[in-house]
């Protein structure tokens, strides 16, 4: 340990024993960037389509198999302060886009390496910070005029299936190299069907639903819409097409009353009429819907055995949801009212399907409720294990994100590392004009980069410094060059090797988001700074013993 | 003299990089080992205790990697596939594992020899893509435009599955019964509408199927004894009414203020009893059968009038005795001659019949038969467990088999064939494919290679054999159990569905590339009431 910086006299002394703190360059800044560098070599490896997978076993023995970055800093329990910062910058992203979050993390690291060379030079974090903020201002500035000019407005998505679908392919290559071209078109087709025609209407992305069922291969995934539900029917009824639906939130069953209350019978007549009303009554209830035309009752509670009778001498199918959220996506998909009690809905409250059907998928019992007009379209995960199901999820849940990010704004930028490099030469041009001190950090921030590229060949296996030094003499002609990685071709006769150089980005249709970017790279830089803006830690003592009781409130009289 | 920096919670458990994925690799062959022995026909029988003692034998891979309780990661994958493979098509469960611990165990040396991980994953998918391809290649398609074709094809592939289960000898016995069990279901062939009940003593062939219903005698009152035990085409009704004195409704009072008002509410609890009683006699009904109980009352009262009753019958015998008897589950006693709905049910016969030990309920020749019950004999529990096990496997192949047409040649022969197209096209590659994808193609071998070390055969004599016979194009010589040779399966009538194969060649080639891409794991310590703090991570301590 650094021992031989001074410590303020006294300080430790104010405070508690036990208490730690520390502070200057050497404690606490040059540490606090060595653990986000830390940090990042553990997702470094999982950055791109050549990424590789990490197994995460987190504190309630849960098994994590993925190379989201998201996914593991919130599995691995981050403690350390300086790199929970770092943490929190991605989780920000996946927040605001979803996608990018190894981006943030790597970023940041790197900036901060970066920082660390210029601190040990002798400059100050503040002119370092400075720089780096003059050199995010620009980078934002630069951005837009990367943008590849593809006709993808807001308006017209519907109309460009293919250059969507392309879109979202880069977001799950990233995840899932392989099968994105296959993924990446069902996802697109999902979002695309319930984005309305009027697409100034936001894209939820809780619309886009996932069913995982184990069993079969991935390629065996397909698209509904409307919503899939595990779940299997009441009633003896299992198929029902143009169905009229009916939803309701409480129990089907013979009412109760909330306050307690006992049946008063004074004469034994009373008491044998009793029960032949409470029949009448509920088949009263049920003829009503029937009545009505309706041939689906969709339940958030219990259906009582009587009522199930009646419901089946009706010929009415029953549905029995367990969650709220299940029951409100329901009633979005066939546009039907929730009723909060056992009552006739208007025409207004009826909600209308194609068909709803239970079938049999693998060994799970799904009801499926199809829908073409449906605001709801739900994909149906195949995969072989748990772990590939749940990293499918994560890769379809991304894409849907990025696809939300498209709705907002369709800027489109060269990806594979493309952006990057043009980005480092032109702020290197730029720092060259700067006067000040912050010239060399806005020379740094330029250099950082270069990583992006740099780790995408090495993680797949090529020099690095030679695809950067062919990306930098590229980048005089074509501001689109990037690292590509060859496509194998599913056709058995070709036999092409998988190729891994330089190309044109536009040309290999490679696009990235410039939200994802936009945030990435400014999220990243405000973490940075904030780490290195630090230059004391001051941790209180840990409260010792056992841990307090919760039912403190017994002895209030003391 | 930088102090190292402790980024994760203490205690957590990081290891990373060529060894992780080498080691992972070991982990899932060790599970393989465990299991290899029980391929084929000639596999052996695994007894497995659990921790409470319980004895289990099988031979079924699924039950007994689920029974083994694995606990490491990436073996635990094989356990998912195995499910996976269960859950899809129900059996080659053992194959699944296998397979995929011999693709891992080819990738070894590549990984050894410093190929990097995603390289080999690329190579695996594309070979995978190819080999389901190459399988919906060559699959023969029968056609099943009658009866009798359909169910040769369904009892053969039947039997295929029964031979490598400890129930082999009596294969074609039990094929013709679990073909038969399923052709009675609906078009959606719901698994649970074919009932197995398993009845300790007696010989395997004393197994029969039930076309309808049949449930073990419910617990019964006095008066049962006098009831008539067999009735020709009885009139069923399906109650889910409690027959015995009891509160209408759990909060209701009564306040009365003389004696007499008092032995009218005792008089209309029992008349309440009696007019449900009394409705089901004048609905003419033969038989009673009630998801609740029937009391002595009851009992009695339909003893006298010649009516069989069983009350606190299981929902689901309920729920098939419906299906196969027609009629509705009653909640009421109202309404019950309703033109509406058809409330009663019937069949040919209804007999109480003695097997075992033990008395049964028999619902036989009924019109809408959509249902199918099997009543298993043997003798120990592990050995109906086991055998229980098996027919769900082969029940499951025949619904497959129901629904897809396709079938390929089983043992060995389908793998054989896979792995010389792989070969062949292995060797039109230029690049590092070529290495990986032949590596593959040899995994195949390890299925016949398998069957025939169980056997006791010489593996190497006989897949020179198979080879050979292969590159002659004679697609589906496997390995013949009988005569220690290779054989032509596909006339040997050894057949397996096509969608069986394609699954197992997904699954495990999913499972390989999941565990190939896999180079770090982290394993963070199970939470407890520790609280974490900062300083420590700091290392100020």
């Amino acid at each position: 340990m650094a021992m031989h910086v001074p410590r303020a006299p006294g300080f430790a002394s104010m405070m508690k024993e036990g208490a730690k703190y520390t502070h200057g360059l050497e404690e606490a800044v040059y540490r606090n960037i060595n653990a986000c560098k830390e940090l990042s070599e553990t997702t470094t490896s999982s950055f791109g389509p050549n990424g590789l997978n990490k197994m995460v076993i987190n504190h309630i023995e849960k098994l994590f198999v993925t190379n989201d970055a998201a996914s593991i800093l919130r599995e691995i329990d981050v403690v350390h302060p300086a790199a929970k910062i770092l943490m929190l910058a991605s989780d920000m992203q996946e927040k605001e886009i979803g996608d990018g979050t190894n981006y943030v993390i790597l970023f940041g690291a790197k900036l901060l390496e970066n920082a660390e060379s210029l601190l040990r030079m002798g400059l100050s974090p503040s002119e370092i910070t400075d720089g780096f903020n003059l050199a995010l201002k620009k980078t934002l500035e630069l951005l837009p005029t990367f943008e590849i000019k593809a006709n993808l407005t807001k308006e017209n998505l519907r109309d460009n299936e293919p250059i969507v679908s392309k879109v979202l392919q880069t977001a799950i290559g990233s995840k899932l190299f392989g099968y994105h071209e296959f993924l990446g078109e069902l996802v697109t087709k999902a979002c695309l069907t319930v984005t309305g025609s009027d697409s100034s209407a936001s894209f939820n992305v809780d619309n886009v639903r996932i069913c995982k069922i184990l069993g079969g291969g991935l390629f065996q995934s397909t698209m509904i819409p409307g919503m899939v539900l595990k779940r299997e029917v009441e009633s003896e009824i299992t198929r029902v097409n143009q169905a009229r639906i009916a939803v309701f939130s409480c129990p089907i069953d013979i009412q109760v009353t909330e306050t307690k209350g006992t049946v008063l019978l004074k004469s034994a007549d009373e008491l044998l009429a009793f029960s032949k009303d409470e029949e009448a009554s509920i088949e009263y209830q049920i003829k009503a819907l029937a009545d009505m035309g309706i041939n689906v009752i969709v339940s958030g509670g219990k259906v009582g055995e009587m009522a199930l009778h009646f419901l089946n001498k009706y010929k009415i199918m029953t549905v029995r949801l367990m969650s709220k959220f299940d029951l409100r996506r329901v009633a979005k998909t066939i546009d039907a009212v929730v009723l909060p009690k056992l009552r006739a809905p208007t025409h207004e409250e009826i909600g209308a399907c194609d068909s709803i059907y239970v079938d049999e998928i693998g060994e799970t019992h799904v009801i499926i409720f199809k829908h073409e007009k449906s605001h709801i379209s739900t994909i149906i995960l195949r995969g072989s294990t748990d772990q590939i199901l749940d990293d499918c999820e994560r890769a379809v849940d991304d894409a849907v994100n990025n696809f939300k990010a498209l709705t907002r704004d369709t800027m489109l930028l060269p990806g594979g590392g493309a952006t990057e490099i043009e980005l480092a030469s032109k702020l290197s041009e730029y720092a060259r004009t700067c006067p000040g001190i912050e010239q060399y950090a806005i020379q740094r921030f330029a250099e950082t980069f270069e990583f992006i590229p740099k780790i995408l060949a090495e993680n797949s296996g090529v020099k690095s410094t030679e695809i950067l030094a062919k990306l930098y003499v590229g980048h005089h002609d074509n501001p689109n060059l990037g690292f590509v990685i060859g496509q194998i071709q599913s056709e058995a006769t070709q036999s092409n090797d998988i190729t891994y150089d330089t190309g044109d980005v536009k040309l290999n249709e490679l696009y990235d988001l410039y939200l994802t970017k936009k945030w990435a790279i400014l999220f990243a830089t405000k973490a940075a700074c904030t780490v290195l803006s630090v230059d004391e830690i001051i941790c209180a003592k840990p409260a010792g013993g056992p841990k307090p009781k919760e039912n403190k409130g017994w002895d209030n009289d003391d | 003299m930088q102090p190292m920096i402790i980024i994760l919670k203490d205690g957590t458990d990081s290891s990373q990089g060529k060894s992780q994925v080498l080691s992972n690799i070991s982990a899932c062959q060790a599970v393989t080992e465990a299991i290899r022995t029980t391929l084929g026909p000639r596999g052996m029988d695994k007894l497995i205790v659990d921790g409470r003692g319980k004895a289990t034998i099988s031979n079924d891979g699924a039950t007994i990697l689920k029974l083994l309780e694995i606990i490491h990661p990436a073996a635990r994958t094989l356990v998912d596939i195995a499910k996976s493979q269960d859950a899809e098509v129900g059996d080659g469960t053992t194959s699944v594992v296998l397979l995929t611990g011999e693709i891992l165990k080819n990738a070894r040396t590549f990984i050894e020899d410093g190929m990097h991980p995603t390289i080999i994953i690329r190579a695996i998918r594309k070979a995978t893509a190819l080999a389901t391809k190459k399988v919906k290649e060559i699959a023969v398609h029968i056609k099943m435009d009658n009866i009798k074709e359909q169910r040769a094809l369904l009892e053969k592939c039947a039997r295929t599955t029964l031979s490598s289960k400890l129930i082999a000898r009596q294969r074609d016995f039990f094929s013709k019964m679990v073909v038969d069990s399923v052709l009675m279901l609906d078009e959606l062939l719901p698994l649970n509408m074919i009932g197995m009940k398993k009845v300790t003593g007696g010989s395997l062939e004393e197994s029969r199927l039930v076309a309808g219903v049949a449930f073990k005698k419910t617990f019964s009152y006095a008066g049962f004894e006098m009831q008539q035990k067999k009735y020709l085409k009885p009139k069923i009704a399906l109650l889910n009414i409690e027959l015995e004195l009891k509160a209408e409704r759990d909060n209701a009072e009564i306040r009365l203020d003389n004696v007499a008002e008092y032995q009218k509410i005792v008089d209309a609890e029992w008349s309440i009893l009696y007019n449900k009683l009394e409705k089901l006699h004048a609905s003419g009904v033969n038989v009673v059968l009630s998801k609740l109980p029937i009391g002595d009352v009851a009992t009695q009262y339909f003893a006298d009038r010649d009516m069989f009753c069983a009350g606190r019958v299981q929902e689901d015998d309920l729920r098939r005795t419906q299906k196969a008897c027609g009629g509705a589950i009653i909640t009421t006693i109202e309404n019950l001659d309703d033109k509406v709905q058809q409330v009663f049910g019937t069949c040919e016969l209804f007999e109480e019949t003695q097997i075992g030990s033990e008395r049964y309920n028999f619902f036989t020749g009924c019109p809408k038969a959509k249902t199918a019950t099997m009543i298993l004999r043997g003798g120990a529990d592990q050995f109906i467990d086991e055998v229980e096990r098996s027919l769900h496997d082969a029940i499951m192949i025949v619904r497959r088999a129901v629904k897809n047409d396709s079938i390929v040649a089983g043992g060995g022969a389908i793998e054989m064939a896979l792995s010389r197209t792989l070969r062949d096209f292995s060797r039109t590659i230029p690049g590092k494919e070529q290495l990986i994808i032949a590596a593959y193609a040899k995994a195949f071998e390890v299925i016949p290679r398998q069957l025939c070390e169980n056997a006791g055969f010489d593996a190497t004599n006989i897949l020179n054999k198979l080879r050979q016979k292969h590159a002659e194009n004679n697609i589906w010589f496997g390995v013949d159990i009988m005569n220690e040779d290779v054989t032509d399966n596909f006339i040997a009538a050894v057949w397996e569905p096509a969608v069986v194969k394609i699954n197992a060649i997904t699954a495990a080639s999913e499972a390989a590339c999941l565990i190939l891409s896999v180079d770090e794991t982290i394993k963070v310590p199970k939470s407890s009431a520790e609280p974490s703090n900062a300083a420590k991570a700091m290392n100020m301590v």
